[in-house]
């Protein structure tokens, strides 16, 4: 009897183990990778006005999906803490313009890049600064744990307020509270040229001068090689046989 | 010569146990004690990250600190005139007074902050600590109001009654008769809204105002320590509470003591 439960525990182990390792599969056999996304990020992907998930990278992740052979669910999660949920196994991987960075690069595994990217400094249309080094002494705001409040810490003097949303620190820079916000550029062309009540104010000044390219790429739990190698075969295909410029063109006017 | 005056010294001094106090062994000696030596033992053993993490924060409890004392004493000066409105015979002070009360205790803070902070910033730009301050004032004067009325109510009217008669006009009655001893009802619950007001403070952490939330976050997610960063905050917030709980109950023991 007593064996009999060691057994029986011991199975019900393996049955719990592999059942977080192998992805579930839907009713056409196909694999359903769970995908987390900050869907305040115009245009890389944010919420429309009929309250769908959409963007750059939304309409990526599906064409790639459907090129890999499997299915993604997209789920839209506060950026605060969306790495901690990946940790912790809330979903499988990250598609939010995550910067590819040799820090992140400890705390998770990440695809091939998908997308590049330099960090815009949006400023009233009055302003003359060139560098960030001007705003000495001035509030620069950006998005809480992105590249861009990276960026405008690291710049002596100048004083960094972190958002929870880029869009409440856009709102910031409108009401007079900052000098300047910090995001990735296609962000803030969106922010700054196409809202109309902003693109009154404010201009795209500068970009940020770094000595690394910076690329966006989807954030994976480390080690788990399974979902890793769907998603770079799916990103591969759609490169390949022109559905990403087809995207591109669709977000971004012109094709690169 | 007799030893009287001597006599009423030690019974009327100071030094008396309060009522409350049962020693070492008390449910907020074992939480403080407790509190300490987590964050020493945590401090001491993981100096990474722990000890980064409380390197990172000492601004932000300023800014807390900061945030809760000036956010009573506007909510103090809000909720009196909102007492002192909620019970005057003046039909149109009672009704403003009984529609701020309603009103601003039927929006959750997290939304009067936002619209204080971003919506009003449209029309008035108020620096990012002031609106964080005066968000906190505005809702909070609304229970602070509540607390002012049910002290002053709870004086009995024969004070009123006597004070009138005794020549005082309506305000004198008010400010030197039923205040005073109403502070006394009104102290420990005010002790109560203070400590609320400040775990309720990390709500501003949303309006980009650098406290102890808004410093930790920006810990965490630099360093993806998430469960570190938090485990450090709460027991950061704690310490703090029980500290101010502390003062607060000591505040009521010697109101107490001295009404007996």
């Amino acid at each position: 009897m007593f064996k009999k439960i060691i057994v029986l525990l011991m199975l019900s182990m393996l049955v719990a183990v592999s059942a977080q390792a192998e992805l579930k599969v839907n009713s056409e056999g196909k694999p359903i990778i769970k995908v987390a996304s900050d869907c305040t990020w115009p245009p890389m992907e944010f919420i429309n006005k009929d309250k769908q998930l959409v963007g750059f990278s939304v309409d990526l992740m599906k064409a790639a999906a459907e090129a890999g052979g499997y299915v993604v669910e997209i789920k839209n999660v506060a950026w605060d803490g969306i790495f901690a949920g990946l940790a912790a196994g809330k979903y499988d991987c990250i598609t939010s313009s995550v910067s590819i960075n040799d820090k992140r690069k400890k705390a998770m595994d990440f695809s091939s890049p998908y997308f590049e990217v330099t960090q815009a400094v949006v400023t009233n249309k009055d302003s003359n600064a060139k560098t960030l080094a001007d705003f000495k002494g001035m509030k620069v705001g950006a998005q809480i744990g992105t590249t861009g409040y990276f960026a405008v810490k690291k710049t002596d003097d100048v004083i960094a307020k972190s958002y929870d949303e880029v869009g409440l620190a856009m709102e910031d820079l409108y009401n007079g509270r900052l000098v300047a916000v910090v995001c990735d550029n296609p962000v803030a062309a969106d922010f700054a040229l196409q809202q109309a009540e902003y693109s009154k104010r404010m201009k795209i000044a500068f970009t940020v001068k770094s000595d690394t390219t910076e690329f966006y790429g989807v954030a994976i739990r480390k080690g788990n090689t399974e979902v890793l190698e769907l998603i770079n075969k799916g990103l591969a295909a759609v490169v390949k046989d022109g559905t990403y410029d087809k995207i591109n063109a669709k977000w971004f006017g012109t094709a690169k | 010569m007799t030893d009287k005056p001597t006599k009423i010294e030690i019974t009327d001094g100071a030094g008396i146990p309060a009522k409350n106090d049962a020693g070492l062994i008390s449910a907020w000696w074992i939480s403080f004690i407790g509190a300490i030596s987590i964050i020493t033992y945590l401090v001491v053993t993981k100096p990474d990250p722990y000890k980064d993490i409380l390197m990172f924060v000492p601004d932000g409890i300023l800014v807390t600190f900061q945030v809760t004392i000036f956010s009573i004493i506007g909510a103090s000066i809000i909720g009196l005139f909102t007492g002192l409105g909620r019970i005057s015979k003046n039909k149109i002070l009672n009704l403003i007074a009984s529609t701020y009360v309603e009103v601003v205790r039927g929006i959750p803070l997290l939304v009067q902050l936002f619209y204080i902070y971003y919506a009003l910033g449209r029309v008035l730009q108020v620096p990012d600590m002031l609106s964080a301050i005066i968000a906190m004032s505005v809702c909070y004067g609304a229970y602070m109001g509540e607390v002012f009325r049910a002290g002053i109510d709870s004086i009995d009217s024969g004070q009123t009654e006597a004070a009138r008669s005794l020549g005082f006009d309506k305000n004198q009655t008010m400010f030197f008769v039923v205040l005073p001893q109403a502070w006394r009802m009104i102290l420990p619950p005010v002790g109560n809204e203070f400590i609320a007001l400040l775990k309720d403070s990390s709500l501003v952490s949303i309006l980009a105002v650098a406290d102890i939330l808004r410093r930790g976050r920006e810990f965490a997610a630099e360093s993806f320590q998430y469960f570190e960063t938090y485990t450090m905050i709460a027991l950061l917030y704690l310490l703090i509470t029980l500290i101010l709980s502390k003062g607060v109950s000591y505040m009521e023991d010697r109101l107490n003591h001295y009404d007996r």
